[in-house]
């Protein structure tokens, strides 16, 4: 009853959704009041039907109500209460519900606090939002309902896989949603604006604190799932640049620009058309994430419930918002005039820099990860693009920008000091190459510590830069004491936060920069009772306990001590469990922090013969990368409490910051040939939505492609038309010859690599059989069994090849590129390569390929 | 980011239902070279070397099978004397470019190697023409008289006008 209470709430929330996104809009348009007070009660009520249907889930999930299918693939009895409840959004389908439940957040948000809002703006930008969630719910009813019944229902599920049993689960999700879907704020406000054909500081106004929250939420959630990942994945990693990662960047670093840009269309009333565009773009990338992520058109090491059908719709909603939005922007913001003028050299050129490095950062990365896709799609084969790529292009693009930004709020609004900043900077840059000279004299001269010394002074130089424009801000050296901190209390919120954040940054980036320089790493097979040294700590492994039993899962726990100079510093548990529903293993590390380094310990596998296998980790400043972001949220948050951003300021304020506009603004337009440049500027404005239909375009042939069963990681041989490689093998069987490469000349021959631990190849065996009655010679390659169970396989199902050779160690495999049996190799007559079949073979590919091809081969 | 760990699950599952999902390290003990610097460089050549029956990992993180035989495989030709590049090129010649987690400078990968060179060039010729044809600035405004002033601060109520991080 209560699951469909949900569904059927769910789907009323489409029609008032429906009803949100056309009423108010229309009311606008015409200047209808009654039309556009719609947009308050229907966000309300959108807000309270997607809050009851997700809570219905949650309900569900919670009373282990095993007649639903998202129930049962997701969860146990024996799940703890944790779990069943963040469980919810474990899955795909709840997930979407989640990101729903949050869109309609963000629009109860508005209804609430938005009174100060002019009613035109209001009912545009929740209409705006309405056809988001428009979108978005008939998504999850039409591919992904969360409260399908079964019947009959099962006494238990099949459980969350263990890797999500985290608390990070509770966490990560959520706050990364709420970055994401944060940003459809200024996405609305942004499209809201284009239709009205109106941008003004008012307008910048009131999307900044929106945008912060995005912003905050997101990089809280970037951070956590590094952190996830850290302390997961076992071997210390917090950053893979996997697509998923990326997914998560592109749209951090294009919101962070967004961040910037609207303070100068707010202080200074220009890069209008700019902000509108970087708020555009950062709701698309998110889409652009969700889509990647769920279409499976990119292989990550996160991998999800990929669906091709569910990437279709998810591209349509991803071309109508984008393609809609873009299509509107070079309509209209051609003719948005641009306001308040400035030099190069000024806070707005300062943040100009930024933005620009930013944006180009999140195309790079944009680029980076799609490109495979490209490449692919034009036939020029597969290839990847992975951490080196992104790392050797990304650093490059971040040193200016943190160069700059320690100088940039030094500058003054229109016409900044270089020289004068830069003096007020002579503290911060002699600090700067202290660090640099003190990190080399450490660390001694190499790539490595040149690279850390660079990255520890860029650190220093951003963190007391920083800290230098407060002092010079409060006149901390110049003034007495308490007259400084007389003006220290009055400096504005959001300029401490901007302190604050620039300042977690710095963080960040000498914690990157200490583990990637001095990560220390011990991997080894130790005994009970054995002792180590690991960068400075003597580790004594004192014992395992098999017998830990917890709520769903049994686990072996190592019990080591560490030690420092003989002193005792922590005693650390890592384990190994094993978990009942789903059975599946996990590793859970023990980190010992004293917050400048993680020592790090992983429990791994017995050797058999009394020992274990133990690697452990000293990770140097790796607190700091997240302790860095925390401040960077923090930071965020102080300027959100600034009363200029406090959402629902009096509307006094807002009138004052458009009269300000209003008397600033006349400057422009001075030019005579405006029209002409006007028009030539309008075919630039053209260019993003050009360069995403050719995007969508690409996606669609992938798409494509992957409903004819091409799948991202199917790679083409590269021995096509290559001599079959050198190869000398045993027989399988004592009274059958071996094989050598000799013996595939002189006749079209099949090499078949198969292996009895090898499920598809079951599959393909009866097939061989049609390859042999075509009179192919067939030779089987037994690929790393052991020849009493390919004996045991091939006494079972039959032996269709004429000879069989074992190539133990996958050696010969290797050099044919087997990468995963079954696959097979067709050589012609003298020996070369002329066909591989990844996979098992099909009757269909025996008839429409291999036996035309050998016919033609054979002549 | 994990971030969509959380849809780890199923098809990994399914692809490696063989392979448990085990985060202990990869590298196992008994492939470590006894030669530190050797090892050191095998480490080096792994971490650039995809996984190919892996979602997305490099040879030094994976615990697949291919993945293993690998690693021993790229110690095998250090020990024989092998280059880095030598090493990578051998698995190169077997399993193509698609390998190399750092594409090669190729024709096919031209776009993908100049394009922040070109991203950037072409950011540096927009703002360059925004300068040059849009906001140019004027010559200083005269100086507000003290009635302006005045009335400034009475608008605007506050002690600095100032940004934040908005």
């Amino acid at each position: 009853m209560v699951v469909e209470t949900g569904l059927f709430a769910l789907i009323l929330a489409l029609f008032i959704a429906a009803i949100q996104a056309v009423v108010p809009l229309i009311g606008a348009s015409r200047g209808e009041a009654s039309w556009m007070n719609v947009d308050r009660p229907a966000a309300a009520v959108l807000f309270a039907l997607v809050t009851l249907s997700f809570g219905a889930l949650m309900w569900a999930h919670v009373t282990s109500d095993f007649s639903v299918l998202n129930v049962i693939q997701n969860s146990h009895t024996d799940k703890p209460l944790l779990y069943k409840i963040t469980g919810v959004w474990g899955s795909h389908e709840g997930s979407m519900m989640l990101w729903t439940f949050i869109l309609t957040l963000y629009g109860m948000a508005v209804a609430v606090f938005g009174s100060n809002l002019p009613p035109g703006l209001r009912a545009r930008v929740l209409s705006v939002q309405a056809m988001i969630a428009f979108g978005f719910i008939l998504f999850i009813l039409l591919t992904s309902n969360p409260f399908t019944r079964v019947y009959p229902p099962p006494l238990n599920g099949e459980g969350l896989n263990p890797l999500l049993q985290d608390p990070g689960l509770a966490f990560h999700p959520p706050f990364l949603y709420l970055g994401y879907v944060g940003f459809s704020m200024a996405f609305s406000f942004a499209i809201a604006a284009l239709i009205d054909g109106r941008v003004d500081a008012a307008w910048a106004r009131w999307v900044r604190p929106w945008t912060l929250v995005a912003w905050c939420a997101l990089t809280l959630g970037v951070a956590m799932g590094s952190w996830w990942s850290y302390y997961t994945l076992g071997w210390g990693g917090y950053w893979a640049w996997d697509p998923v990662e990326n997914a998560s960047l592109m749209p951090w670093l294009a919101g962070t620009a967004l961040l910037h840009s609207a303070i100068v269309a707010e202080k200074r009333d220009t890069l209008k058309a700019w902000t509108i565009f970087l708020a555009i773009i950062t709701f698309s990338l998110s889409l652009l994430g969700t889509f990647l992520v769920r279409s499976g058109v990119l292989t990550s090491v996160h991998s999800f419930a990929v669906d091709p059908q569910r990437g279709v719709f998810i591209l349509l909603l991803l071309t109508l918002f984008t393609g809609a939005s873009l299509f509107l922007f070079a309509l209209r913001a051609p003719a948005l005039k641009a306001g308040g003028l400035f030099a190069p050299i000024s806070r707005e050129g300062g943040l100009l820099f930024n933005n620009v490095l930013l944006s180009i950062a999140a195309a790079t990365i944009l680029l980076g990860t799609l490109y495979p896709l490209f490449v692919d799609a034009l036939g020029l084969g597969k290839i990847s693009v992975g951490p080196p790529y992104f790392n050797t292009v990304f650093v490059p693009l971040m040193a200016p920008m943190i160069l700059i930004m320690a100088i940039g709020p030094f500058l003054s609004w229109r016409r900044g000091d270089l020289e004068g900043a830069l003096a007020r900077l002579k503290l911060t840059f002699g600090v700067a190459v202290v660090t640099i000279t003190v990190t080399v004299l450490i660390a001694g001269i190499s790539s490595r510590a040149l690279w850390a010394s660079l990255g520890f002074g860029l650190a220093a130089w951003l963190f007391f830069g920083s800290l230098a424009e407060w002092s010079g801000r409060v006149g901390l050296f110049r003034r007495s004491f308490g007259d400084a901190m007389h003006r220290a209390r009055h400096v504005p919120r959001s300029v401490y936060g901007m302190t604050i954040a620039h300042m977690g940054l710095a963080i960040v980036l000498a914690g990157i920069t200490g583990s990637l320089a001095w990560k220390t790493e011990k991997l080894q097979v130790m005994r009970p009772g054995d002792s180590i040294m690991v960068a400075g700590y003597q580790i004594e492994f004192t014992g395992v306990d098999n017998d830990v039993k917890g709520p769903n899962y049994t686990a072996s726990r190592a019990t080591f001590i560490a030690r420092k100079d003989g002193r005792f510093v922590a005693k650390m548990q890592p384990e190994r469990r094993v978990y009942t529903n789903p059975p599946q293993d996990k590793s859970t590390v023990a980190i010992h922090t004293n917050f400048i380094d993680d020592l790090y310990a992983v429990f791994g596998e017995p050797d058999g013969k009394g020992g274990f296998v133990t690697h452990f980790f000293l990770n140097p400043l790796v607190p700091w990368i997240f302790f860095g972001a925390v401040v960077m949220v923090f930071g965020g948050m102080v300027s959100l409490s600034d009363r200029r951003h406090r959402i629902g300021a009096p509307i006094k304020k807002t009138r004052i910051a458009s009269s300000v506009a209003a008397a600033t603004a006349p400057t422009a337009g001075a030019a005579p040939s405006i029209e002409k440049k006007a028009l030539l500027r309008g075919w630039i404005y053209l260019l993003p939505l050009l360069a995403f239909i050719v995007l969508a375009g690409f996606f669609i042939h992938r798409l494509q492609l992957a409903s004819e069963g091409d799948t991202p990681n199917l790679i083409p041989s590269v021995m096509i038309n290559k001599p079959a490689p050198a190869f000398n093998l045993p027989p399988l069987l004592a009274d059958r010859p071996g094989l050598k490469t000799a013996d595939l000349k002189g006749k079209v021959t099949l090499v078949d690599f198969f292996a009895s631990w090898c499920v598809p190849c079951r599959a393909e065996h009866p097939v061989l059989r049609l390859v042999a009655q075509a009179g192919i010679r067939l030779v089987g390659i037994n690929y790393k069994d052991k020849p009493t169970d390919a004996k045991a396989w091939l006494a079972e199902l039959g032996d269709p090849y004429q000879a069989v050779a074992s190539d133990m160690h996958g050696q010969t495999g290797i050099n044919f590129g087997v990468y995963g049996v079954p696959e097979s190799y067709l050589v012609d007559k003298n020996g070369v390569i002329r066909f591989k079949q990844t996979g098992p073979l099909t009757p269909e590919v025996v008839r429409d390929k291999l036996i035309p091809l050998a016919e033609k081969l054979e002549r | 980011m994990k971030l969509q760990l959380v849809f780890f699950a199923a098809f990994a599952m399914l692809l490696f239902s063989a392979t448990a999902i085990r985060p202990a390290a990869a590298v196992e003990p008994d492939e470590v070279l006894t030669n530190p610097a050797l090892e050191a460089r095998a480490r080096t050549i792994s971490s650039q070397l995809r996984c190919l029956v892996c979602q997305n990992e490099s040879i030094d993180e994976s615990n697949a099978p291919l993945a293993h035989d690998l690693r021993v495989l790229v110690r095998k030709r250090l020990l024989t004397g092998d280059s880095n590049e030598q090493v990578k090129a051998y698995i190169v010649a077997r399993y193509g470019n698609y390998v190399l987690l750092k594409p090669p400078f190729i024709v096919e990968t031209y776009i993908l190697w100049f394009g922040p060179l070109i991203l950037l060039l072409s950011a540096t010729a927009a703002v360059i023409f925004f300068f040059r044809h849009r906001a140019y600035l004027p010559s200083e405004p005269a100086p507000l008289t003290d009635d302006e002033r005045r009335n400034l601060s009475d608008l605007l109520d506050e002690p600095d006008d100032n940004m934040g991080v908005g």
